[in-house]
């Protein structure tokens, strides 16, 4: 068995010299000739008729070239449900909505103009929160719902009301066994929505062609779903639309669907084919662009005396916000592992996607894992205490383990990783079972908390990735894949990858940094921690064709079959004449006699992977095979509390992930700290804040705080096991999401621990913290 | 960006005033215009004329005359932050200044345009109360000296009229032995604007404890000097707390609710006092 | 409209600016030093971060104006001669970049400190980098790369008077 040479090490990332040079160009960096800047006017209001929009005085600012409203845009836009459009139309239905784009030669022009706009709207009932939302005689976000396109047989739109999807999980008979149970718990958990915060705002160029053909430049997780989408939203044939996708300043979930490329596609189509920028401000991250959905949780949970969950049932109430089209899929995805990663006989789940008049949801590094499980993950806690039954032993009973079925009947084995194992690395990783040493300061008190977690990559049953890998002239290669690296790393490990199967030094081993559809294979989207899977197989399969066609000249070359040719160190030879060598520059584009005869040709192998044996669910009982593969973990954390003033500092937290085979130790480690800390942020201090009226009120990084250098746990600790997963790259599976998804579950256990209090609502912050602390004592008083 | 304004660079203190007066709503003095630019940026101030003011060298001094600091007012954050002879006399204010904004924002951010932002919040006011502070202040008229109590006068306004600028911050000369201290509770442990601050200091000379309180008010409060013979922190903080609680209106807003701050208000006197009769705590 | 005439990156340039022209609309958008990025326009995300006269500022928040006679040093001026410098190097060495769009204010905040402070502690690397944003490395690896960079054999540049000795080691 070879030793390998680059996976499995801690190679540096070779895009990080353009980075760190100043090099690198994102979509904010690009400058088409020609070009028109955007600006957009948005909605005061959470809900309201748009009366009249009055845009003369604009029009006349010198250097205005284009004004677009809703009216003139009869486009529905939409992945799993197409229930947007570009700009508003005839209604607003969230304050932040965009209603009036301009396009003008500079920015400043386009804001000033925009400033000169006046809108006249007549506001209407707004509904605001999911759990209204779903009553009867409501108002109705979408009374066209049952109109609208969607992906039928996997969505379930309710006509008539707020319901975007419903999905339904029925496995065993839950009422008869909580019903029979001998201790049973119910407990309610909320999620505030949150936002991605990229430090690269979303952007777009887009440039009609003549021939009604559309170039674009974007930072997207995702060129061809932005193709396919654009395609189907306007009618236009997917070869004359070219996307480019050039370095990302992270994404998170937030790019990977359509964002700005059709209205920048519709300003350009308006100021005849010139190119148009559309770069969101920060505001306009936070209040325009979508968020984290919010969630409302009820989680019920029947156990036997002796700890063994009988029965769990869970109403989800997601605030879809005033657009549902990645909110269904979350919906769904987060209902599958809505029970979290344990054996559970009898469950029922009932997962709703609610419409509501604020900011819409999309997709968000853990697609509905995080909040999920900050339901899950509490009221295990809760059950076990009730039982007196240590937590991570409770866990431990319930963890699913070899002939074990998931929710969705899926039978465990050993290949899908181990939980009980990053259970027990994360536990012991803070010392769980010794108490925590008091601290000296009497105001202060600390406390243990762990949480498990898992998730599966929550993509269509047909996703596939494809790549190419062509050698160069002088025997090295390049691999064309259209995945994004938005800073995950991805395409590091595929270029060890490369260089490991190709068996060509690493140096001369590149993955070609720009996607463009014109070029690149095909890749699904850049979510769901599937690329470094997919992406590596792909390449795997794509170096062995480049080996075959190797082989098979150089079989011709040195007079032996293919399969008595060895490929090593960027050469072939025959086996057991290592004086045989050919340099594989001399194979790359075909091989010459030393007469002048030619065979062989250029060098190009292709790859593909596509999701094996997945399967819908069914819509009654959302039984089948949605998940590829499973990757489980832990976190546990040591926290210290301040019940004077709220504050929780986290001395300690150590994360477990199954990750199959760390394909690169460095890029696991800053995926796992830096999830950890986006999680963090989620746990203590991010939410977004609304008033009455469903105005956003803290649309910036001054009101919206996300965790700075000065906000780190004391220590972290990154464990990771390798239980291999039977069809990955050497034995990967994705961890990019997971690292985030249990942190808040975590620090809310231990919050019980030190304070004797549940937690149901997050964020955790000072003020929540302090209030229910003074609360308490006061009941008792 | 986005905005309307000219821009020149005042040479004199008397040239800035004269322009400023010259323009009137117009124009507005531009220190480290890391609220203004801000407000232009957001639409919501429009000036025509931004009168730099930076450049005033008579305004970027920090020295001592006859005991008294005089801190000119285009000093930036940072320099007033590091500076030993403010360290050396007044800590508390050194404190404030660190807790301010970013290292970057600190290097152009001036305490003068924080005093004159006057907002209810600003880390820097509380510790000049405590230090009996007042603000040099020139105008085409003429100069006159206000106490820095009666310097705001609300919510993000102050007693300067047309053609003003404030020239210097004056403390005066604290006796040997005072200590100082700030704090601060802030939402998060990076850069934040105060849910609460306070400054205190205790006197031996008068066996005085003087606090100031902010965020818990339209301008950041100085308490009425408390009574320091016992020694006793519990008992000099319990009056303290008796005192604010009487005059402090906290609001509830997007930072924090009225609840919270009134929750945390005791607290924070608590350490502060503590922290001021502690040798190792305060200086 | 103003004549400004400034060094950026120890280069001279003279440009006509509007009043209203920011620091950083006239790096990225007149001169094409796109680097330097936007993250938030208010000061508050630090992506912006250049060195005027040594000192690390937000550039969104600096007028083009103000700094005629002065001296900017942006992203592009960290490297010497085609050669990394060894901050930028630790910076790739300690896995402190991830998607790349805060390094650039990431180690221009860098640079200042290691120039006022050539042995910083974790604290003060803390303190330094503490307004600049990012959401992708959680920070560790970019505090271990400062470090290792101040513990690195190479010389820090000093922004006056260059010590004859060669500047101090760490």
């Amino acid at each position: 068995m070879r030793d390998l040479k680059y996976v499995g090490k801690g190679v540096s990332r070779e895009d990080a010299v353009d980075k760190v040079s100043g090099a690198a160009r994102y979509t904010h960096d690009l400058i088409v000739p020609g070009m028109l800047h955007a600006a957009i006017v948005r909605s005061p209001h959470a809900s309201a008729r748009i009366v009249s929009i009055e845009t003369d005085a604009a029009e006349a600012v010198p250097g205005v070239r284009v004004i677009l409203t809703g009216s003139g845009l009869c486009y529905q836009l939409g992945l799993y449900m197409q229930d947007k459009c570009i700009l508003a139309r005839d209604v607003v239905r969230y304050q932040g909505e965009a209603v009036v784009a301009v396009a003008a030669d500079t920015l400043d022009i386009a804001r000033a103009a925009c400033r000169l706009i006046e809108v006249e709207y007549e506001p209407i009932d707004a509904v605001l929160d999911p759990q209204e939302a779903m009553k009867d005689g409501v108002h109705l976000v979408h009374p066209d719902l049952g109109l609208y396109e969607h992906m039928k047989g996997v969505f379930f739109p309710k006509a008539g009301t707020n319901i975007a999807h419903h999905q339904k999980i029925r496995k065993g008979d839950f009422d008869d066994a909580f019903a029979n149970a001998d201790v049973t718990l119910t407990a309610e958990f909320y999620n505030p929505p949150v936002q991605h915060a990229p430090m690269e705002t979303h952007a777009t160029i887009a440039q009609v062609l003549p021939g009604d053909r559309v170039e674009l430049w974007t930072s997207s997780q995702s060129p061809y779903t932005v193709r396919h989408l654009m395609s189907v939203a306007f009618g236009l044939p997917h070869a004359s639309i070219r996307v480019h996708v050039p370095y990302v300043g992270g994404g998170f979930g937030g790019k990977a669907g359509l964002g700005l490329e059709p209205l920048a596609y519709v300003l350009s189509k308006a100021a005849d084919g010139r190119p148009v920028k559309v770069v969101a401000t920060r505001e306009e991250e936070f209040n325009t662009l979508p968020s984290r959905q919010g969630l409302h949780a009820t989680i019920e949970i029947g156990c036997s005396n002796d700890g063994k969950i009988e029965a769990l049932k869970s109403t989800y109430v997601w605030d879809a916000g005033a657009y549902a089209d990645y909110g269904v899929n979350i919906g769904r995805a987060a209902a599958y592992s809505g029970a979290g990663p344990y054996s559970v006989p009898n469950c029922w789940i009932d997962s709703y996607v609610v419409y509501t008049n604020k900011i819409f949801g999309t997709a968000f590094r853990g697609f509905g894992h995080l909040e999920v499980l900050w339901g899950v993950e509490r009221a295990i806690d809760q059950m076990a205490r009730k039982l007196d039954m240590d937590p991570a032993e409770f866990r431990r009973l319930n963890l699913l383990k070899e002939g074990d079925e998931t929710i969705t009947g899926e039978a465990f084995t050993s290949g899908h990783g181990d939980p009980v194992g990053c259970l027990d690395a994360a536990a012991e990783a803070i010392g769980w079972g010794t108490p925590s040493a008091r601290p000296s300061d009497a105001s202060k008190v600390r406390g243990k908390g762990i949480a498990a977690l898992h998730k599966a990559p929550a993509m269509p049953t047909y996703t596939s990735c494809a790549a190419v890998i062509k050698l160069d002239e002088d025997g090295g290669a390049d691999v064309l894949i259209s995945g994004v690296d938005y800073g995950q790393g991805t395409y590091t490990v595929l270029r060890q990858i490369a260089a490991e199967e190709l068996r060509i030094p690493i140096e001369r081993v590149h993955v070609t940094w720009d996607c463009d559809t014109a070029f690149s294979p095909y890749d699904w989207q850049t979510v769901a921690s599937r690329f470094a899977y997919m992406g590596g197989n792909a390449v795997i399969e794509a170096a062995a064709d480049c080996l075959r066609q190797i082989r098979e000249t150089a079989g011709r070359a040195l007079d032996v079959s293919p399969e008595k040719i060895v490929c090593e160190d960027a050469a072939a030879y025959a086996k057991g004449k290592p004086e045989s060598r050919i340099p594989y520059e001399k194979l790359a584009l075909g091989y010459t006699f030393p007469n002048g005869n030619s065979i062989g040709g250029p060098v190009i192998g292709h790859g593909r992977f596509i999701a094996t044996g997945l399967t819908h669910l069914d819509p009654e009982t959302g039984q089948g095979l949605p998940a590829q593969y499973w990757t489980y973990g832990a976190h546990a954390v040591e926290i210290e509390v301040d019940t004077e003033t709220g504050e929780i500092e986290l001395l300690k937290i150590a994360t477990a992930i199954d990750a199959g085979k760390v394909l690169n130790p460095k890029l696991a480690t800053g995926q796992v700290v830096g999830g950890v800390v986006q999680g963090l942020g989620s746990a203590l201090w991010e939410g977004f804040q609304f008033d009455e009226n469903g105005r956003f009120l803290n649309p910036s990084f001054t009101d919206y705080k996300i965790p700075t250098a000065k906000d780190l746990p004391r220590e972290t600790e990154q464990i990771f096991l390798e239980a291999p997963q039977p069809d990955g790259p050497y034995g990967a599976r994705g961890i990019a999401e997971h690292p985030m998804i249990s942190v808040p579950s975590a620090i809310g256990n231990a919050l019980y621990d030190a304070l004797g209090i549940e937690f149901a609502e997050l964020p955790l912050n000072v003020e929540r913290v302090l209030l229910r602390i003074l609360e308490e004592r006061s009941g008792k008083g | 960006m986005l905005g309307d304004f000219e821009y020149v660079r005042a040479q004199t203190t008397a040239d800035a005033c004269r322009r400023l007066k010259e323009e009137g709503d117009r124009a507005v003095a531009y220190a480290g215009g890391t609220d203004l630019l801000v407000d232009i940026r957001n639409g919501v101030r429009a000036p025509k004329l931004l009168v730099d003011i930076k450049g005033i060298e008579a305004l970027t001094r920090v020295r001592a005359r006859n005991g008294t600091l005089l801190l000119g007012a285009a000093v930036m954050l940072n320099r007033v932050a590091e500076d030993a002879s403010i360290r050396d006399r007044l800590p508390a204010l050194s404190e404030a200044a660190v807790s301010i904004a970013t290292y970057q924002l600190r290097n152009r951010a001036t305490i003068g345009g924080n005093l004159c932002n006057a907002s209810p919040a600003s880390d820097s006011i509380p510790p000049l109360l405590i230090a009996g502070a007042s603000l040099h202040i020139v105008g085409p008229e003429g100069e006159r000296d206000v106490p820095l109590g009666e310097f705001c006068t609300g919510v993000k306004t102050t007693c300067l009229e047309c053609g003003e600028i404030v020239t210097e911050i004056r403390i005066p000369t604290i006796e040997e032995g005072a200590r100082t201290a700030f704090v601060k509770q802030q939402r998060i442990r990076g850069h934040d604007l105060a849910v609460v601050n306070l400054a205190g200091a205790y006197l031996p000379s008068d066996e005085a404890v003087r606090i100031a309180v902010g965020s818990c008010s339209p301008t950041p409060l100085l308490l009425e000097a408390i009574d320091g013979r016992s020694h006793d922190p519990a008992a000099i903080a319990e009056e303290a707390i008796r005192l604010a609680d009487a005059s402090a209106s906290p609001i509830s807003d997007v930072r924090a609710s009225a609840e919270y701050r009134r929750a945390v208000l005791p607290v924070l006197i608590r350490r502060l006092v503590a922290r001021l009769f502690d040798p190792q705590g305060g200086a | 409209m103003h004549t400004i005439t400034f060094h950026v990156n120890g280069a001279s340039q003279t440009v006509h600016v509007a009043a209203t022209t920011t620091l950083l609309e006239l790096l990225r958008d007149r001169l094409q030093l796109t680097g330097t990025k936007e993250g938030c326009g208010i000061g508050e995300c630090g992506a912006c971060t250049v060195l005027l006269d040594g000192a690390p500022v937000t550039s969104c928040l600096v007028l083009a104006v103000e700094v005629d006679g002065r001296s900017v040093e942006t992203i592009e001026g960290e490297a010497k001669d085609g050669q990394l410098s060894a901050l930028q190097q630790a910076f790739i060495d300690a896995g402190a970049v991830q998607c790349g769009f805060c390094t650039p204010g990431m180690i221009m905040s860098a640079r200042g400190l290691l120039q006022r402070n050539p042995n910083p502690s974790d604290e003060e690397i803390v303190e330094a980098i503490a307004g600049n944003l990012c959401r992708c490395t959680g920070y560790e690896a970019v505090v271990d790369a400062i470090a290792a960079a101040a513990r690195s054999s190479e010389a820090p540049r000093l922004l006056e008077d260059d010590d004859p000795a060669g500047g101090a080691d760490a």
